[in-house]
């Protein structure tokens, strides 16, 4: 007979990191490409480049990466997150996006601890870097990386309903 | 009749007292008028000062623009205003690195209306002083030369606090003596002011901060240091 999957602490970090850090970045792409922000919106082309503009601030990239970085990156963070909230093949995207995170965190807490007095960027609008963008950066770097150990924990196990069924004999 | 001279009596003490109160009261507001109008014109009426234009100009939507210090055509599709303190590292950066090759490839060519805004930190010791001594510069047409000069011995100056070298180094003596006049003239304050002003309600949280208006009355700041290569790409769009 089948029994439900128990609900532990792994599976509410799994579940709490793909909603939050699936919806996070679905925004996050659509606010670079969208620029709520701002009235009228921006087109496409200017978003990118004001967009490469904050990456560039960031001074960690050649000018010709900070470009293609804020071409492919918006789409790169709407695809993810959808995959997040889909959960298909989660080991995959969720090793992608706890990289993906962990290089935002990095970029932030650099440019923190050598003053830059720059934007974030993180959501493309104007938002000063604080020691408060660092440790909202810093728990979202946590929740994926600890949604991809135990996402990797759980897939050793068989589920309880493909596992096959003990004999009653 | 003891109530009348009551009366009288009250009437002639006020007048005894009024009367020299009044006339110490009026020069006092007369002073007090004074004061508060004297930092408007700080050394302009005082006999010594240059004769200086405070004029100030707009550009599609752009206020309060001192002339001296932006360039370009006034009718090119893109303003661009940077605001920016000669004692800060990244500011220095950008006017190397990027200002001038905007100044270059899209101000000489009539796209890009540029304009140098002061925005002097409290936190640098030197960076008012060099703000009036560019502004100075700016008064006598050697704009370029002045801020080149203290921006590129940016490092030497603000170990030494020789500003006024720094200056003279990069003009004549002539146009130095003129410079120096109007720094201690203090005639040119009130632009910096202005520039400080209309920083603070853009509002610039840092240094270098530049924006970007558009015919259509879009702006779009640009925050830090960038490089040319990649304000290029918005510029190349908003200018075509």
């Amino acid at each position: 007979m089948m029994e439900s999957a128990p609900f532990n602490f792994r599976r509410l970090i799994i579940w709490l990191g793909r909603l939050l850090l699936g919806g996070i970045l679905i925004y996050a792409g659509f606010a670079k490409m969208i620029r709520w922000d701002m009235h009228p919106r921006p087109p496409l082309g200017i978003a990118r480049s004001l967009f490469a503009l904050q990456i560039d601030s960031y001074q960690m990239l050649p000018p010709w990466a900070s470009i293609q970085v804020a071409t492919w990156l918006p789409w790169a963070e709407i695809a993810l997150g959808l995959l997040l909230l889909v959960g298909w093949r989660l080991r995959i995207w969720s090793t992608l996006v706890t990289l993906i995170v962990g290089g935002f965190f990095l970029a932030v807490l650099r440019a923190y601890f050598l003053h830059l007095d720059i934007n974030c960027g993180c959501f493309a609008k104007p938002e000063p870097l604080t020691i408060w963008t660092v440790l909202r950066d810093g728990a979202l770097f946590l929740l994926a990386l600890f949604m991809t150990i135990f996402v990797f924990q759980q897939s050793r196990r068989p589920h309880p309903w493909s596992a096959p069924e003990k004999s009653s004999a | 009749m003891n109530r009348r001279s009551n009366l009288a009596f009250v009437a002639a003490l006020a007048i005894a007292l009024g009367g020299p109160l009044t006339l110490f009261a009026a020069p006092a507001t007369q002073n007090a008028s004074a004061a508060k109008k004297s930092p408007a014109k700080p050394a302009a009426e005082s006999p010594a000062a240059p004769q200086v234009s405070l004029a100030v100009i707009s550009v599609d939507g752009v206020n309060d623009i001192d002339p001296t210090k932006a360039f370009g055509s006034k009718n090119a599709p893109v303003v661009m205003e940077v605001f920016s303190d000669f004692q800060c590292p990244a500011c220095k950066q950008l006017f190397t690195q990027t200002t001038q090759r905007v100044t270059d490839n899209y101000v000489n060519s009539n796209k890009v209306f540029i304009v140098h805004r002061d925005f002097p930190l409290p936190m640098h010791a030197y960076s008012r002083i060099a703000a009036s001594y560019s502004r100075a510069a700016a008064h006598i047409g050697r704009c370029e030369a002045v801020e080149q000069a203290l921006f590129q011995n940016q490092e030497k100056w603000e170990v030494t606090g020789d500003v006024k070298g720094t200056v003279a180094a990069a003009l004549s003596p002539a146009d130095m003596k003129k410079v120096q006049a109007l720094v201690d003239s203090r005639v040119l304050e009130p632009l910096i002011e202005k520039d400080k002003q209309i920083g603070q309600m853009v509002p610039v949280n840092q240094t270098p901060t530049s924006i970007i208006h558009t015919k259509d009355g879009q702006s779009y700041p640009v925050v830090g240091f960038v490089s040319f290569d990649v304000l290029k790409t918005l510029l190349d769009q908003l200018t075509k």
